[in-house]
């Protein structure tokens, strides 16, 4: 009975392993009808009765999201008695995809969702949303006021399918004092992977036991910024023009050039010149602001952090190129707000419209700028008095303003389109880590990581036709 | 008392209705949340591992066993076992055989002794998470304790978590910590149900110290030793807190074990191959079982139950 009664308890306990696969619902996709994907004009709200409530699912924390409900509390008081945006933080982005998804085979999706930029494909391809350019079109509301590099990013087919909202890049931070104490001038940042790595060899510091006590250079191992490099270098990232002609069927990130960039990364941490702090982006920059790393990649997001955390000066250079000879640019990240169709009244619709429009407008994107480090997606919020203020306060975030200026929107910059692109992002984070392992150099690990992945991409190109 | 012989048999028969209804009644409640919450997911599961998914997890069609001799042939997924195979020794092992040396070193009469119990039983008192965020600050390659304590002695930095060398001990020594707690306060309650008179008995004939430990206390702990072995095993192979909160599995897969991987194809990175995934569960599932049987088969005959 004793030993029959713990056999049971063992299967309960090994039964248990099991419910955590078995969440998803019965129902499929709801496929969108054709009214569902087209916009309604502004008389939708004018006939709705009592007031709107929208649902609003998004992934922002701490002072980003004190910063989106001040707007969201703003955009209410205007609409009292009309509209209400009902802000729900959902989880990291990863998180919020996961959660979107069970929502759409509940058929209960939010009217409104903020979406990270790799998941435009997946977004579009789930036929569950309005495209943003439908509104426009409806309205004749100009979209030029849109930054061309951010509004090319969520573009597909000419039409904007997405209202970007909080949009970042990334940049090379430099610890100043470091470059001071080493006989370094930090206005003469390094421009191209070979300076950057010469300089790292500069800065790296050892104590009298022989013992780094400072690494020239430091990031995350995130696949972001190998991304990044390949755009700079005008190469693309995934084939048929990034998925900007035609849907991606394979990745191409292991070039000679995404080779380049890995094999140069991995080389640094084996050489005793960068820090490896692992995938984790809160232990990198942990590192920088500690000071133990004189070179860093983040994005524009984390600027107004560093300048309050660190004993040291904060300085900002344009994001390398992989060579001097490079023509490219960065790919503007972040993400964007989708307004869901099928399921949701007229009303609903429109009432996301107002706040999307609200939210890019000059004044809303100055403010959400200065607030929390976001590039302004509409170009006018520069002039701005008061964002003029920060940058004048924060010149250090005039290296993101030149940089976005000098790029010109092309595939590469664009980024790849593709619906398993979260994948894709680990298997080169996974060949980053294999090659610094020294289990396989950059261009085997690359090209394993693309072989791995054609299946996925094989298998989401056929479940959506 | 006499009459009890007659009226026994027809009360019985009468009762036996009565015996069996209640019986299912007291059963029912168990039955109901063990069919919902064990056998439907359980169902499920295997209903999922034999269909592809749409964009969105939902099942779309029917693939057979695909998804099984898809595993069987994937080189990941032997990784996957292997480390599971070897996070599960790296713990268990450990885990058991560190508490019993600890219990046994507790039996001294030394001052204190009562608080020290104390103290290797607090492990149990904390949270998986709690646990492993403290664990990621002395493993920090930059500022952790580890490395700096490391530097002392002129050896280092280890990237505890970062290299693919170290970052599988490193789990499973947190995992040893958290399970250390537990093991401890069983294997002391073990050891005060041994009945005085033994140890008595042994210690007349002359014996002490490692000879009263190897002959008669850890014999006497079978029991419990038994049993921690199986609970430890079943708990090793289905870790994730700390899996997820210190490494996600990673550098390199190299702490990727079964139900990892299970989290990985369903939730993670935007996959929701929760066919793929199911189909793992239900080998995590084979595996638990087949440990646990090959454990009640062989080890259990070796144990000694008072």
């Amino acid at each position: 009975m004793n030993k029959s009664a713990r056999a049971l308890a063992a299967l309960l306990v090994a039964g248990l392993s099991l419910t955590a696969c078995s969440s998803s619902g019965d129902s499929g996709s709801g496929s969108g009808g054709s009214n569902d994907a087209a916009a309604p004009g502004a008389q939708a709200l004018d006939q709705a009765s009592g007031v709107t409530g929208v649902e609003f699912w998004h992934s922002m924390t701490g002072k980003n999201a004190e910063v989106l409900t001040g707007l969201v509390n703003q955009f209410n008081a205007a609409h009292q008695g009309k509209i209400e945006i009902k802000p729900q933080f959902q989880g990291k982005y990863d998180e919020l995809v996961t959660k979107y998804k069970a929502a759409v085979q509940q058929k209960g999706t939010p009217a409104l969702v903020q979406v990270y930029d790799i998941g435009t494909r997946f977004m579009i391809d789930s036929k569950q949303t309005v495209p943003a350019q439908a509104f426009a079109d409806k309205d004749a509301f100009s979209l030029d006021d849109l930054d061309a590099n951010i509004r090319n990013y969520y573009s597909v087919g000419g039409k904007l399918q997405s209202m970007p909202f909080n949009s970042s890049m990334p940049l090379l931070y430099l610890n100043t004092d470091a470059f001071k104490e080493a006989g370094l001038d930090p206005a003469q940042a390094p421009k191209d992977l070979d300076e950057l790595g010469e300089l790292a060899k500069k800065l790296t510091k050892k104590d009298a036991d022989g013992k780094t006590v400072r690494y020239g250079f430091g990031a995350a191992i995130y696949g972001w910024f190998v991304e990044q490099l390949l755009a700079e270098s005008g190469t693309m990232y995934c084939d048929n023009d990034n998925g900007r002609s035609n849907k991606a069927g394979k990745v191409v990130f292991d070039s000679a050039q995404g080779a380049r960039i890995v094999q140069w990364w991995a080389d640094l941490v084996k050489g005793g010149y960068a820090a490896n702090t692992g995938r984790t982006t809160d232990d990198a920059q942990a590192a920088f602001k500690a000071g133990t790393v004189a070179m860093h990649l983040e994005s524009t997001g984390v600027l107004r952090g560093y300048t309050e955390a660190a004993k040291f000066g904060v300085g900002t250079a344009a994001f390398p190129k992989v060579t001097a000879a490079d023509q490219g640019g960065p790919v503007i990240g972040g993400a964007s707000l989708w307004i869901s169709g099928p399921g949701h009244s007229d009303a609903e619709k429109r009432a996301a419209w107002e706040f999307e429009k609200f939210l890019t407008a000059p004044e809303q994107q100055a403010a959400w700028h200065t607030g929390t480090g976001y590039f302004p997606v509409n170009k006018k919020s520069l002039d701005d008095p008061k964002d003029k203020e920060w940058v004048a306060k924060y010149p250090q975030f005039q290296t993101a303003i030149d940089q976005l200026k000098a790029t010109k929107p092309t595939p590469a910059t664009a980024g790849c389109l593709l619906g398993v692109m979260p994948q894709a992002r680990k298997g080169v984070e996974t060949a980053i880590e294999q090659t610094i392992a020294g289990s396989k150099p950059a261009q085997q690990a690359l090209a394993d990581a693309a072989k791995e992945l054609q299946p996925a991409i094989e298998s989401y190109n056929s479940s959506v036709g | 008392m006499p009459t009890a012989p007659h009226t026994a048999p027809r009360a019985g028969r009468r009762n036996r209705w009565g015996e069996h209804g209640l019986a299912w009644a007291f059963l029912l409640p168990s039955l109901v949340v063990f069919v919902l919450f064990i056998g439907y997911p359980l169902g499920r599961t295997i209903y999922l591992s034999g269909h592809a998914n749409d964009l969105f997890g939902a099942p779309s069609r029917y693939v057979g066993m695909k998804h099984y001799t898809d595993l069987l042939t994937s080189a990941d997924f032997r990784r996957t076992l292997v480390t599971t195979a070897l996070f599960t020794l790296f713990t268990v092992v450990p885990g058991v055989l560190g508490a019993l040396v600890l219990v046994l070193l507790l039996e001294n009469r030394i001052r204190g002794v009562r608080l020290l119990r104390s103290a290797f039983a607090l492990p149990f008192a904390f949270s998986v998470a709690s646990a492993s965020v403290v664990f990621a600050v002395f493993f920090n390659p930059a500022s952790g304790v580890l490395n700096g304590l490391l530097s002392h002695v002129g050896l280092g930095p280890i990237g505890w978590l970062t290299d693919s060398r170290y970052a599988l001990v490193s789990v499973a020594v947190t995992t040893v910590w958290m399970n250390l707690g537990y093991n401890v306060l069983v294997l002391s309650a073990g050891i005060g149900s041994i009945p005085g008179e033994i140890v008595e008995a042994a210690r007349i004939d002359g014996a002490s110290g490692l000879r009263l430990a190897r002959s008669i206390t850890v014999p006497m702990l079978g029991p419990n030793l038994f049993f921690l072995t199986v609970v430890s095993t079943v708990h090793a192979l289905q870790s994730f807190g700390q899996i997820h909160i210190l490494t996600k599995g990673g550098p390199d897969g190299s702490t990727r074990t079964l139900v990892y991987s299970v989290y990985e194809k369903a939730f993670a990175y935007g996959s929701s191959d929760f066919g793929t995934a199911s189909a793992q569960a239900v080998v995590l599932l084979v595996v638990v079982l087949a440990c646990t049987a090959v454990q009640f088969g062989v080890l259990e005959r070796k144990v000694h139950y008072a």
